[in-house]
């Protein structure tokens, strides 16, 4: 496999060099040709988030800016693998990350450094979401947040983490597979709640335990939302924004924030270390951390704005973490000790919920 | 197979000797020619990803060759569980099929062309359908308040959080709907053969119809039957989507766990461990019915 990749690799630079040697040759003594658009190469995650990416972002950007702008579709994991196999020439001018990969990159040099001040929106930013900035990672500009979703026409409000272990749920629990990002937050939440942390995960485990016998366990989005329609579900740790999705298909689904706390998917946005057009991505960044864009994440996905400038109507608001009270409820455990455990934690998951 | 029928043809003495050495030449030029985008197509799909599966499932983590996948998936008793619920299933369907596929295919093969023509589209047509939307279907009939728990419970035999998701019941009533067509097609395929004056003549020595179908028409079947049993056993070992969907998380099966290692939590190697477990168990399961059939056809 990474043969072939680096054959083709050779292949496409010899290609390249290549044209380039052509286009000298055709343009030696012409005049040179009237200056092409600038360009910028992002990611983007595809599917629904990137079409409102697109809307939000990279079309009024490429309007406002008069560039343009390529996206290719790549999750995070794939976006920070080709970053390293770019490497020495990197084809990126800005990288956006979910996973907190861009710990990772930073201290592998694949991104550069931003100054806050290099950001009009920076000043407007809450402190968590600059505070990457000092270790060379980019700002984060929008939050998925974990809590727990209830149906509220027929359980009682819950209003902490433990609260999935009350026997008034008892039955009527989902829990999500540790293999989805959401499970992975949602059971290291749990595992915080009953007094452990990421290198001892025994407390979340027993915990879990004792929740098996009367819980469903699924693996993906739309398993939760068929728990929600037709399996009598009640009550589940999940994302925020996914309860919008259940709301939007007409099921009666809030989202409350656990009284311990909110951990969440940060959604950061990179500046790709080595590239010409730095100040160009830079501005890019600073796009999507501007109000305007912000609430629009929020009105579109209900993905929770990182600046504090930004107005949301009361709908909107109440469906986000919004304000300082809320902002100051979320947690973030550790990216690089989550990678190192995932594989582990994974594992012994699946041999607790094996009947 | 075939290609050792086409050269025996080909070396019969019934072709003047002169002529004998280019034919053959000639013969094996053709048979060269249209085998060559199969044989092109094999080499590419499947011996080369193969190849390269078998060099992962025994590279180390740092690029050394190593046991340690095959001695962690073999040495945990999770995963022999796993590989037990896979086996254990998947011969239960393959016996379901057989006894439902068998008959259909038997009635199949004694009505009239016009009934027998629609009987085979009603069993392929599922085909036409993709396995996640039928098992989607599955979902809905057999979750809480589905038309399955439903009836049970109005007949009063279960009560009403009764549900069939989940379980492995689930996994082998959608599987069996599955791959049910091909059993019946393998079994009709013997069945439309067997001449019709043998049961006749059974009957007519004082046979009763159950003592002719097993005496007679099963034994002649059984061609058809094992092949039938063959393919829907294979599949059913390799399949994830249906027992992952209407199995769930807490049922792992070999397919399933190799998915989650392969895009889950990114372990190749593993992965491919676990696929080359999978692969030596079909072959192993292959082989006696290779010998059986081999000896059959000389």
């Amino acid at each position: 496999m990474s043969t072939i990749i680096a054959t083709r690799r050779v292949v496409l630079s010899a290609g390249f060099g290549l044209t380039v040697a052509l286009a000298a040759l055709t343009a030696s003594g012409a005049t040179s040709p009237a200056a092409a658009r600038e360009k910028l190469v992002i990611n983007s995650y595809g599917g629904a988030y990137e079409q409102i990416h697109r809307k939000l972002v990279i079309e009024p950007f490429s309007k406002k800016y008069d560039v343009d702008v390529q996206v290719i579709t790549a999750y995070s994991a794939d976006a920070l693998a080709q970053l390293r196999a770019q490497k020495a020439a990197p084809q990126f001018d800005v990288i956006h990350f979910s996973g907190g990969q861009e710990v990772v990159a930073a201290r592998e040099g694949l991104i550069a450094p931003i100054k806050l001040n290099e950001l009009s929106n920076g000043k407007d930013l809450y402190p968590f979401a600059v505070e990457g900035l000092s270790r060379g990672e980019g700002p984060v500009h929008a939050v998925a947040a974990i809590g727990l979703l209830y149906n509220k026409e027929k359980a009682k409000k819950p209003e902490k983490w433990a609260d999935l272990w009350n026997a008034q749920y008892k039955d009527h629990v989902v829990l999500t597979d540790l293999s989805n990002s959401y499970g992975l937050l949602g059971f290291l939440m749990m595992n915080k709640v009953k007094g452990g942390d990421i290198t001892n995960a025994d407390p979340g485990f027993n915990a879990v335990k004792t929740l098996l016998d009367s819980a469903v366990v699924v693996a993906t989005s739309p398993e939760m939302q068929q728990n929600f329609a037709q399996n009598d579900a009640w009550i589940a740790p999940y994302a925020q924004d996914y309860a919008y999705t259940l709301r939007k298909a007409g099921l009666p689904i809030e989202f409350v924030q656990g009284a311990e706390g909110t951990p969440a998917v940060y959604l950061t946005a990179n500046l790709v270390a080595n590239r010409p057009n730095q100040d160009l991505a830079k501005k890019f960044i600073d796009f999507s951390l501007s109000p305007e864009v912000q609430a629009g994440w929020a009105q579109e996905l209900r993905y929770s704005p990182t600046n504090k400038a930004t107005k949301l109507d009361e709908t909107v608001a109440k469906e986000v973490i919004y304000g300082p009270d809320a902002v100051a409820g979320l947690i973030r455990f550790d990216p690089v000790a989550v990678d190192a455990n995932r594989a582990a934690l994974v594992e012994r998951w699946k041999k607790l919920i094996a009947k | 197979m075939s290609l050792s029928t086409n050269t025996g043809s080909v070396g019969t003495p019934l072709l003047p000797p002169k002529g004998v050495s280019a034919r053959v030449l000639g013969g094996i030029a053709e048979d060269a020619t249209l085998s060559a985008p199969g044989v092109f197509l094999i080499i590419l799909a499947f011996i080369l990803p193969i190849g390269q599966m078998l060099l992962l499932s025994i590279e180390g983590a740092s690029g050394g060759l190593t046991t340690e996948h095959f001695t962690r998936f073999l040495g945990d008793s999770y995963y022999l569980g796993i590989v037990w619920r896979t086996l254990r299933l998947s011969l239960l369907i393959t016996v379901i099929a057989a006894v439902i596929g068998f008959p259909l295919a038997y009635v199949m093969a004694h009505v009239g062309p016009r009934l027998r023509l629609w009987l085979i589209i009603l069993v392929i047509l599922p085909l036409m359908t993709s396995v996640v939307v039928r098992t989607f279907g599955w979902m809905v009939l057999l979750g809480r308040g589905g038309l399955i728990p439903f009836t049970l419970w109005k007949l009063g035999l279960v009560n009403r959080n009764f549900t069939l998701m989940q379980t492995e019941s689930a996994i082998v009533i959608g599987m069996v709907q599955v791959l049910l067509p091909f059993m019946t097609l393998s079994v009709l395929g013997v069945v439309m053969k067997i001449d019709r004056r043998l049961e006749e003549a059974a009957r007519t020595m004082g046979a009763s119809f159950t003592a002719t179908l097993r005496t007679v028409v099963l034994p002649l079947a059984m061609p058809g039957i094992v092949a039938g049993s063959l393919l829907v056993f294979t599949l059913s070992v390799s399949s994830f989507i249906t027992p992952s969907l209407l199995g769930g998380v807490r049922l792992p099966v070999v397919a399933g766990s190799i998915y989650e290692a392969a895009t889950k939590t990114l372990e190749w190697n593993f992965a491919a461990a676990q696929s080359v477990i999978l692969l030596v168990g079909v072959f192993l399961v292959l082989l006696p019915y290779l010998k059986l059939t081999g000896r059959r056809h000389g």
